[in-house]
């Protein structure tokens, strides 16, 4: 988890706090709306003084979920919600690897397809869960129509209820090595000649690889 | 459980409006200030201080003369209703006596998530108090033997509260005496409703009169199948990832025997 010579920068300090104030209040999100949509998780309400202080805080955390979203797809848009055929095609065909026995899975970047789809999922959903549940909240559209925010509040919910464990699995103990991209920002060369060899060998040749204790050859490999 | 309901004959109704005086006492309903928009009814529609209106419409005889067509409109206590399907807190219940739809404001978070469920549009929030408010169909009196406050006010019999059997026998020999396009309303919809018309004409003829009312398809499906399904989605992710790590394993370094003894496992 700590920081040693010849290990490489993965993300600035810029990225993760956007990624963890958008997961913080992603899970607090979760929690609360579980606590809303189900009568046996009431007690969840409770906890906070009441179902009326849960439906509060569900209501504002949204606000700062929506700020960072808006980081969030600014700055990773074009390194993660980009799919680059044909190349992306080959890694989802053989589902990178994860899932059946591949002898040379292609190449990753930056960010494998896989990852791709979880930021697409995240950045549709996202402001849809944002812009459906404030038309809850103030209902200014005709009542047939307000009637279907609620549904698309319920989809956006299940997309990334589901794609959160997804994440939190292969961001954890699927591919150890790499939590401390969102931690401390600095990965194993190993790791990354493992997971994204094809960004490693960009940044060599683009010199703008940083690696820890070494002089900057060159802007970070975060975002700029 | 004796199901009742209320019985609104629109034939019999004078549109006294004493119901609507006797809705606002017994729920002690402050009365809220009106514009003159050219009809008796009044006021316009129902409103959290307001839980049933008399509708006033003036609709063409056949003899070319001008008639009054008169409904009562209220919460028609659902058998299947929206409105308890999609509340959070248990605020909106069903009565297990009686069938009805009560509400106990104590719990009501105004989330307003009912007042988007409801097929007749009938729960009504206010932003002064974030409730949302709606008949009950006088649950207090029910608990205590006694009729809902506008059934009791009523002077012409146009109103009327009893067993279920016998309200939907008396309204369907009362159609048959009326003739004509009379008919049942409220029998057929949402289960059942509660409170059921009368009505001397087409319901089609009467405004703002839902036609095929039915528990919304978007609540239907956001309840009914979106929200298991993300219980069982979420669970099913979690299985996976379990069954992935012991069977597939996870994804390390290709030097990670070396790397690990250096970097404390990783």
């Amino acid at each position: 988890m700590t920081m040693r010579p010849g290990m490489i920068q993965a993300t600035d300090a810029f990225e993760r706090i956007v990624h963890w104030t958008m997961a913080i209040s992603c899970i607090i999100l979760f929690i609360t709306g579980l606590g809303m949509m189900f009568h046996s998780l009431n007690f969840i309400g409770t906890i906070m003084g009441g179902l009326k202080s849960l439906k509060y805080v569900h209501n504002w955390t949204a606000l700062i979920f929506g700020f960072s979203l808006i980081f969030a797809i600014s700055m990773w848009w074009k390194e993660a919600g980009v799919i680059e055929m044909p190349d992306d095609l080959e890694w989802i065909k053989c589902a990178g690897g994860y899932l059946w026995h591949v002898d040379n899975p292609p190449e990753s970047g930056k960010y494998n397809p896989g990852q791709k789809m979880f930021f697409i999922a995240v950045a549709l959903c996202g402001p849809m869960m944002v812009v459906t549940g404030l038309l809850m909240m103030f209902q200014i559209l005709p009542v047939g129509l307000t009637r279907w925010m609620y549904t698309l509040h319920a989809v956006g919910f299940v997309t990334l209820f589901a794609f959160f464990f997804v994440h939190v699995y292969l961001g954890t103990i699927g591919n150890p090595g790499s939590l401390q991209a969102m931690t401390t920002g600095w990965v194993t060369r190993g790791w990354a000649k493992k997971q994204h060899p094809k960004w490693l060998r960009e940044m060599e040749e683009h010199g703008t690889l940083v690696v820890y204790g070494e002089e900057k050859k060159g802007a970070p490999g975060g975002h700029h | 459980m004796a199901e009742k309901i209320k019985l609104y004959d629109d034939a019999k109704c004078t549109a006294c409006r004493g119901c609507q005086l006797a809705c606002k006492q017994w729920n002690a309903l402050k009365a809220g200030q009106t514009k003159q928009w050219g009809s008796y009814q009044n006021p316009p529609t129902l409103q959290p201080n307001n839980y049933m209106i008399i509708h006033f419409q003036d609709v063409k005889d056949d003899k070319g003369g001008v008639k009054w067509l008169f409904r009562k409109e209220a919460c028609m206590h659902c058998t299947d209703a929206a409105c308890v399907t999609v509340c959070p807190s248990g605020a909106l219940y069903y009565n297990k006596e009686f069938g009805t739809v009560g509400l106990n404001r104590d719990l009501c978070i105004g989330c307003k998530n009912c007042t988007a469920a409801c097929p007749f549009e009938v729960p009504k929030y206010d932003a002064t108090t974030d409730k949302v408010y709606k008949c009950d169909m006088c649950e207090s009196r029910l608990a205590n033997n006694m009729t809902p406050a506008c059934v009791k006010a009523c002077p012409t019999g146009a109103l009327s509260w009893g067993d279920k059997e016998a309200q939907l026998k008396k309204a369907a020999a009362r159609a048959k005496e009326l003739g004509g396009s009379a008919t049942i309303y409220g029998d057929k919809y949402v289960g059942g409703t509660h409170l059921m018309y009368v009505l001397s004409e087409k319901p089609a003829t009467y405004a703002g009169v839902q036609i095929d009312p039915s528990v919304p398809l978007s609540i239907t499906l956001w309840k009914g199948f979106l929200k298991p399904v993300s219980l069982l989605a979420a669970g099913g992710i979690l299985v996976g990832s379990f069954l992935h790590y012991l069977i597939h394993g996870p994804k390390l370094p290709d030097d990670a025997g070396d790397a690990g003894k250096k970097e404390g496992g990783e």
